[in-house]
């Protein structure tokens, strides 16, 4: 399931927790794992000058200046690649977002692995440009899925045991759950089908009766029986669940309880712009501020 | 040294010599050798004779010195209006003593001519317009450019540039391949959102053929789809090329007389082959006027035009707006202090100064748009044109450059600077950078695409 496994990072601390559960991956399931590396932004017009998205420096991009950074990658990872059989380690130059897409393209891995956002990464007026993140570009039009690491995985103690999937029912939750089950069955995990019922429109003044709450439970479950119990023919190891609230809290809560050491998710913002992105992706939010890896998965997943 | 390994009068011809002067960083060993290259000054005068036509000799001749170019140009006032920065003495001082001299000049004075060349010249073409005499010392100094190139006092990233064209017929190692994969790819990523989405390839008879800057397929692919997008809301019948597809010309800047013309006649041919009813460039200032303005006349065509009838991205753009082929939602349209930057290419030189503003009628709401002063065919070039962005040696003036346009923008009080031309938009983007006056920038593709009304039947459908 995983043979080929894109690890994109900034290698920096910002990273770190993902790349634990990256190399993780690679030496469990015996993957090849690419460590690839934007190290500079395009700046100067035509020039061979990047500003470097580490230091924010302006940088004379040539093969030397290639082969420091890959060194230093190389030392940063030490310990994890010297337990790791297959690996490999890329730079390239050009918008984060971009060139992550752009090798994922030519290698066509089974997942990418990325950290949180590194705050600090690419130069001011990079920043300035480039509106919303690099991840939430890249989990847009990956054609795979895209593991996300944000805060520390404190419930990951390596590999997938346990796994929720949060469906909203839309055509690429229907691609996610392709994804996830196919996972729990190779993996042999414990299978968490949720769903959230937004009742957040109570802000608006739309205050629903307990009634109609709980119908609309009854109604959400019955959808998730209707949608995939056929599709998991004779996998017993799941359980489905819906909860009421504000869905990112209740799926990071609910994964919390049980313990998820994976949440996977479609991802479903047509919009990568700032204003549109901070509030338009349950799947976001959830990477955010769930404490286990977070696998979002597109439309274009298999295409 | 007459000739250096890195540094001499051969043009790049090949990918390997192309690599080893790309390996040279910075252009330090380039630079070295540059020191003691000789001038070869019989083939210099021949050039001279042969290429120096009655237009600039008279230009040289008639030239009053009474120095009303001087503020004019916005290199004299930015540098505390240095006598040594009036356009006409820059010109007087390196081409007219060249000639005076009947090319016995040193290597020390193609130094000097170099730095005027390159980092006192943007080749705006502002002087132009205030000369009593009409001289233009901004066409001058791009013959000057030919002949420095040719003797090998050229900037270093200048000379990978036109070497660029000669091996890719780009200004950047993208090859007609990457070219074709990158455009198919980006529709891919954006027919989900743009259902029927597709880049037509190599297709005959088309009515618009689109032309491209290899950066937008090496860094900048979004754009690619952006055009892509628009052409497929308007329903455009439209083709891009498999070969001929680059539209810009570092050899201009360069001075690369040779790789100017192999690089236009490449588009040319596609023309010819394709024989699209029109071809549309990309947002980009001096790839229309190496394309449409003077590419013909590199290319040697007598009736001083491209085989099809060429226009800038802004000129079909406000087509499509005013025909209604593409249609601005007005509650999307902007809503806060904007400014335009005119592009001295296609504006002071090609006359697009209303179609732009036209522009901003449709897609900014009214009152909120801001005029640059001066504006039109008077603005001020962003400062890092003529090929000035990317010269490291010249970055320091580049930098200084760049405070005319800060000061400007600031003037306006506005925010957002929208910057239709590839170079503008650079030096935009590295003035925020260099001194963080808390602007935005962008081309038009991206904000428009945003403030459409996507017909009924072109939407995506969940």
């Amino acid at each position: 399931m995983f043979k080929k496994i894109l690890f994109a990072t900034s290698a920096t601390e910002a990273c770190d927790h993902a790349a634990r559960v990256a190399f993780d991956m690679a030496q469990r399931y015996n993957a090849h794992i690419d460590v690839f590396h934007v190290l500079g932004i395009p700046s100067r017009g035509y020039s061979q000058v990047v500003v470097d998205v580490k230091t924010g420096d302006e940088v004379a991009l040539d093969d030397n200046y290639r082969d420091l950074v890959k060194e230093e990658i190389r030392t940063y990872y030490d310990h994890q690649i010297a337990k790791t059989k297959n690996w490999s380690i890329d730079v390239a130059i050009g918008l984060p977002h971009r060139e992550i897409l752009r090798i994922a393209r030519l290698m066509k891995p089974d997942m990418i692995v990325m950290g949180g956002s590194t705050g600090a990464s690419g130069s001011y007026a990079h920043k300035k440009i480039v509106t919303g993140s690099t991840f939430q570009r890249v989990a847009k039009a990956a054609h795979c899925p895209v593991l996300v690491i944000n805060r520390p995985a404190g419930s990951f103690w390596g590999g997938f045991s346990n796994v929720v999937f949060g469906t909203d029912f839309s055509n690429a939750a229907d691609t996610a759950f392709e994804f996830a089950f196919k996972l729990v069955k190779e993996l042999n995990c414990d299978f968490h089908i949720f769903h959230a019922l937004d009742i957040t429109g109570f802000q608006m003044n739309n205050l629903h009766t307990q009634d109609y709450i709980e119908d609309q439970i009854q109604k959400a479950g019955r959808q998730l029986r209707f949608k995939y119990i056929s599709k998991m023919e004779n996998f017993k190891d799941y359980a489905m669940e819906v909860w009421e609230g504000i869905p990112f809290v209740e799926i990071v809560k609910y994964a919390r309880e049980k313990h998820a050491d994976l949440i996977v998710m479609a991802y479903n913002t047509k919009k990568t712009d700032e204003k549109d992105a901070s509030i338009g992706s349950v799947a976001e939010q959830v990477i955010l501020r769930a404490n286990c890896p977070v696998i979002s998965i597109n439309r274009s997943v298999g295409k | 040294m007459p000739e250096g390994t890195l540094c001499n009068k051969s043009p790049i011809q090949t990918d390997e010599t192309l690599k080893t002067l790309l390996s040279d960083t910075g252009g330090k060993q380039y630079y070295d050798e540059m020191k003691s290259l000789e001038v070869d000054i019989p083939l210099l005068w021949t050039t001279i004779q042969k290429t120096c036509k009655s237009r600039i000799r008279t230009w040289l001749k008639i030239c009053a010195h009474c120095g009303m170019c001087a503020d004019s140009c916005f290199l004299y006032r930015i540098n505390d209006q240095d006598p040594k920065q009036v356009p006409a003495y820059k010109i007087q001082s390196t081409l007219g003593e060249i000639i005076r001299k009947k090319g016995k000049v040193d290597n020390a004075f193609m130094h000097m001519a170099m730095e005027t060349a390159w980092a006192k010249c943007t080749c705006c073409n502002r002087c132009g317009l205030y000369c009593p005499h009409g001289i233009d010392m901004g066409i001058m100094f791009g013959y000057l450019r030919g002949l420095l190139y040719q003797q090998g006092f050229v900037p270093w990233e200048l000379k990978i540039g036109a070497g660029m064209h000669r091996v890719y017929q780009a200004q950047m190692d993208v090859t007609d391949e990457d070219f074709v994969e990158t455009f198919i790819w980006m529709a891919e990523e954006y027919e989900e959102d743009y259902p029927g989405l597709k880049v037509p390839v190599d297709k005959v008879g088309a009515d618009i053929m689109y032309t491209v800057n290899a950066r937008e397929v090496k860094h900048y692919p979004e754009d690619l789809a952006e055009a892509a997008i628009l052409f497929h809301l308007a329903g455009e019948n439209w083709t891009i090329t498999s070969r001929g597809w680059e539209q810009t010309s570092l050899a201009m800047f360069a001075g690369d007389w040779e790789a100017c013309k192999i690089q236009v006649e490449s588009v040319y041919e596609a023309m010819e082959r394709l024989k699209p009813k029109r071809m549309v460039g990309t947002e980009c200032g001096h790839a229309h006027r190496a394309t449409v303005v003077e590419g013909p006349y590199w290319a040697g065509r007598k009736d001083g035009l491209p085989p099809a009838e060429s226009i800038h991205y802004v000129e079909w753009l406000a087509e499509a707006l005013r025909t209604g082929k593409l249609k601005i939602d007005p509650k999307k349209r902007i809503k806060e202090p904007v400014t335009l930057q005119d592009s001295c290419n296609y504006v002071r030189n090609h006359g697009l100064k209303e179609i732009t503003r036209e522009i901003m009628s449709y897609i900014v709401e009214p009152g909120y748009f801001i005029d640059m002063s001066p504006n039109r065919e008077h603005n001020y070039c962003c400062g890092g044109g003529g090929g000035f962005n990317g010269i490291g040696l010249y970055r320091e003036q580049r930098n200084k450059a760049l405070l005319t346009k800060r000061d400007q923008i600031l003037n306006t009080g506005a925010k957002l600077v929208l910057a239709p031309c590839h170079n503008c938009w650079d030096a935009i983007r590295d003035l925020e950078e260099e001194y963080r006056i808390g602007i935005r920038w962008s081309f038009l593709k991206p904000l428009l695409i945003d403030m459409l009304e996507i017909p009924e039947h072109l939407k995506a459908q969940e």
